[in-house]
Order: structure tokens, then C-alpha cells, then sequence
């Protein structure tokens, strides 16, 4: 990697900093909430899963469609960097934005489950595949902002993306070899939360691998 | 051999309304190149092809020397580039650009950007969000003159700006060239910025380059002729002979390659030379564009 590679994400980490620690902080807050009751576990989890999904609709928005809407990617692209290079730091920059609140929050609904007696540890898989999910899907919005200029577009994949989580929660969970296992008392990996798994996996990479193979054969970068 | 600031050669690029048609251009370092046109005649595509940003449909384009787009990355290390349109990071502080930038640019002079930083009357601790039109052309220009570029490409960069920052901006122009292996390529509409500083003037209208030349051989070249023709008088036809207008007894000739032959021959064919006026570049930027647009249309 550059040194310019990592002067860029530096500077994302930087102009996203706020961001990133409200989302951890309100997102550690949710989990809390979720630890304190019945009603407080409900709120907290909606809390927790809309932080998510809201950081990473704002980052993508912000960070490439704001960039280029108010002009400032021209600033970047002055600097001694291709239109590809610029999308591959932007890429890697905001990844590593959304990864490190998503990681930690992640985190902490894993620990809630395994702490807290009242949740039985069967939810351990769900909870896995619901994180692997929203990383998946913030993945699409990121490769929709790379790759799309129009902003209707743009809301579109958004919008989209936002209907995918309640549709994942109501399938994935209704999924027997997934629901059955839910109330178990220790976690149940079985194929149908590898297969879940492996296709998440492939979204992700999908979506990280098309902005890298589109952008360089690109013509115009403003 | 010195290597060009930067070259175009036969550079044509297409969209759908509108296309760059056989754009060459050449600076040499040190110099100061105007480029003058119309709104919409292809001023900032030309300026993003150079910054590797479009890339061009053909023709060959070099910066410094280096293929563009292909080794933009070593080129631009060389390059400022400052651009109306072009906005810093809204969220951050003037003070954060330049610590941004410093650590890109190896060649950044800290001494000479807080002289800026004063010169310019900036307040570094200032999110960007928070400056005025002016406040960030400034800041903008800051970023770029301190790093000490080989060449500066400029698009409009004192569009919107008052009269006070403008003079401000290219006072700071005029001083970056005092260092002569440094060239600007400047864009702009405003012929009265462009005829300040530049010693070399390019006119483009609708993707094409209408002319280009030096400042002085251009001021010196055209002319506006008040001539009276008697009755049945009829001037030669004449390649020299840009605009004839008619105003009653009196006729306007304008001139784009002006000598005492010109005059002696309109002299010949009977009309009286009232009055030759000089040219400012805005007239002769006017007239060559008409020109140019009467030619295509025919």
C-alpha cells in the first residue's frame, strides 16, 4: 500500500471520526439497554441494528456521493493519484470506517448473548449471520456510491438495501435449520447457517471486487 | 533539451453535446498561458484532460514530459491545480489541508504557506464550510502555491471573486513566476485578468482553438480601422480583413494581421483611414471568435 493509500485513509478515519465514535458509543449504549430488561431488550436491539444500518448509509453517502456533489473529489483528484487509486483508498478508507463500529458492536451482541442469562446462547449463529449480513449490505451501498453518479440511483440501491434488512430478519429467521436451534441452549452451526454464511461472504467480496474491476476502465472521473 | 511544461497534440474528446475537435497546445516553462473562451467552448475539459481526470478519445497528451494519463501520479507530484469549481474538504480546518498536504507533497514550504496564511489574511482554525467565495480561492490557491509546483493549472480561479481578492490572487501569480522554471496555465473569461499576466493568449470557442500567440504579437497584430469610402468605393477583398461594419458614411475594418501595406493598399482603393485604434485583447477575443463562428457556419 502507498504511503498517499494511507494518508487518505487516515484522513477518512479523520473527517468520520465524530461519526464512528456516536456509533460506537450509542451502539454499546443499545446493547446496555438491551442487558437491562425485557422492554430494554427490544428497544436496545432496534436500537443496535439501526445504528448500524444508518452509519453505513451515511458513510457511502457523505463520503463519495457528498464528495462529489459539492465538488471536493476534484481537490482530491488533484492530488498525485489516479481516478482508480482515489476509489481504492475511498474503498478502503470508509471499510475501515464502518468495520470498526460494526466490529465492535458485533462484538458486543455476541457477548450479550453468550452474558446474559435470559438469552439463550442458540441466538449465537442468528446474531453472527445478521452482522455478516449488514456488513454485506453496507458492502452494496458502498459499490452504488463507487459506481453510480446519479443520486436517484443511489437512494435507489439505498433504499433497497434498507428493505433487505426486515426481509433477512423474516426469512433468515423462519429458515428452519435456523429458527429451530434459536431457544437451544448452546449454539448450533449447522449447514443451513454455513450456507447463510458462505453467501454473505460472496456478496461482500462481490461487491468489494466490482468497484475494483469497473473503475479503472473508466474515462471520465468527474 | 528542455521539456515543455505541458503538450497537446491533436487531443479530441466526445460527448454527447459537446466535443473537444483538435485541441494542440504547448507551454514552455516560465510562461504564462491564458486560456481564453466562452463559457461552455471547453476551457475545463481541456484543463481535467491535462489533469489526467478525462481521458482523451485521441491525440497525445504530456505533462512535464510525462505520458497523461498513464504516469498522471508522477506528473501531478509537480502540478497545482486549482479550479473554480473545485471545493477543499468541508468538514476540516484550513490548518488540517495543509498538514494534508504537506505530508503528500515532500517539496511543501511551511514558511512560505503562513506567509500566505497572512498575505491572504486566512484564519487556519476556520472549518472550510465557514469561508467566503474568496476566503476559499485563497485557501485553495495556498494549498498550491506552497508545494511549490512546477506548473500551476488554473480554471478560472478568480471567477466570483471581488475586485480586492482578485488583485490579491494575482499579485501572488505574478510573484510565483518570478521563479522562471515555473509555468501557469490560467483559464478564464475575464480577458482583463488574462491580459494582466499572461505573455502567451489562447482562444478556444466550441472545442476548437481559434488562435494562440503571444500577448504583445496579438495587441500588435489586430487593429480597428474608421475609414470613410466615397460613394461606389469597394475595398479589396482581403484575407487580413477580419469584420467590415458599416455605420452610415463610416466603416469599422478590423484587422487581425495589421501593417502600413494594409493601409496603403485600403488607402489605394480610395478610402480615407480616419482613425487606427488599438485593440484590447476583450475586442480582439470577440472578434476572433465571431470570426471563427462565421467561417464554421459557412
Amino acid at each position: 500500500m502507498s504511503s498517499l493509500t494511507i494518508t487518505l485513509v487516515t484522513r477518512e478515519l479523520y473527517l468520520n471520526r465524530w461519526l464512528i465514535a456516536t456509533a460506537i458509543f450509542a451502539g454499546l449504549l443499545s446493547v446496555y439497554l438491551a442487558s437491562t430488561s425485557q422492554m430494554g431488550y427490544r428497544i436496545g436491539v432496534l436500537a443496535w441494528l439501526t445504528i448500524i444500518v444508518t452509519i453505513g448509509v451515511i458513510l457511502p453517502m457523505y463520503g463519495i456521493h457528498q464528495e462529489r456533489k459539492d465538488h471536493s473529489l476534484l481537490f482530491a483528484l488533484s492530488l498525485p493519484l489516479s481516478g482508480a487509486d482515489y476509489a481504492r483508498a475511498k474503498m478502503l478508507g470508509l471499510l475501515l470506517c464502518f468495520f470498526l463500529p460494526w466490529f465492535i458492536l458485533s462484538l458486543a451482541a455476541v457477548v450479550l448473548v453468550l452474558a446474559m442469562p435470559g438469552i439463550p446462547d442458540g441466538m449465537l449463529p442468528f446474531v453472527v449471520l445478521l452482522s455478516g449480513f449488514l456488513i454485506a449490505n453496507f458492502s452494496l451501498v458502498l459499490c452504488g456510491a463507487l459506481l453510480m453518479t446519479s443520486e436517484a440511483l443511489i437512494i435507489s440501491v439505498v433504499i433497497v438495501t434498507n428493505m433487505c434488512v426486515s426481509l433477512f430478519l423474516f426469512i433468515v429467521f423462519s429458515i428452519p435449520g435456523i429458527n429451530d436451534y434459536v431457544q437451544s441452549a448452546v449454539p448450533v452451526w449447522n449447514e443451513v447457517v454455513w450456507t447463510v454464511l458462505i453467501v454473505e461472504v460472496a456478496v461482500l467480496s462481490f461487491a468489494l471486487l466490482l468497484p475494483l474491476l469497473v473503475i479503472p476502465r473508466r474515462r471520465t472521473f468527474i | 533539451m528542455k521539456t515543455s511544461a505541458f503538450e497537446m497534440r491533436n487531443v479530441r474528446k466526445a460527448f454527447r453535446f459537446f466535443a473537444l475537435d483538435d485541441v494542440s497546445l504547448e507551454l514552455e516553462p516560465g510562461q504564462i498561458m491564458g486560456f481564453v473562451g466562452p463559457n461552455g467552448a471547453g476551457k475545463s475539459t481541456t484543463l481535467r484532460i491535462l489533469m489526467g481526470l478525462v481521458h482523451a478519445d485521441g491525440g497525445e497528451v504530456r505533462l512535464l514530459g510525462h505520458p497523461i494519463p498513464r504516469d498522471q501520479r508522477v506528473a501531478k507530484r509537480d502540478i497545482g491545480f486549482v479550479s473554480s469549481d473545485m471545493r477543499l474538504f468541508q468538514q476540516a480546518t484550513l490548518s488540517w489541508h495543509m498538514r494534508f498536504v504537506a505530508s503528500i507533497y515532500s517539496e511543501w514550504d511551511a514558511a512560505y504557506a503562513t506567509l500566505l496564511v497572512r498575505r491572504f489574511n486566512l484564519q487556519p482554525e476556520q472549518t472550510v464550510k465557514n469561508l467566503s467565495t474568496g476566503e476559499h480561492a485563497k485557501a485553495a490557491l495556498l494549498l498550491a502555491l506552497a508545494r511549490r509546483p512546477r506548473l500551476l493549472i488554473l480554471d478560472e480561479p478568480t471567477a466570483g471573486l471581488d475586485p480586492v481578492a482578485r488583485h490579491e490572487v494575482l499579485a501572488e501569480l505574478m510573484e510565483v513566476l518570478r521563479d522562471e522554471r515555473r509555468a501557469i496555465l490560467f483559464s478564464s473569461h475575464n480577458t482583463v485578468d488574462v491580459e494582466r499576466i499572461s505573455d502567451r493568449i489562447t482562444f478556444i470557442d466550441r472545442g476548437r482553438v481559434v488562435d494562440s500567440s503571444n500577448k504583445e504579437e496579438f495587441l500588435e497584430r489586430w487593429r480597428r480601422l474608421q475609414l470613410q469610402l466615397g460613394a461606389g468605393i469597394r475595398l479589396p477583398q482581403s484575407p487580413e480583413i477580419v469584420d467590415l461594419s458599416v455605420d452610415g458614411q463610416f466603416t469599422t475594418l478590423t484587422t487581425d494581421r495589421f501593417t502600413p501595406e494594409l493601409a496603403t493598399q485600403i488607402q489605394q482603393a480610395g478610402a480615407t483611414i480616419l482613425e487606427v485604434q488599438r485593440m484590447s485583447l476583450e475586442e480582439i477575443f470577440v472578434a476572433n471568435v465571431m470570426r471563427h463562428r462565421k467561417e464554421r457556419a459557412q
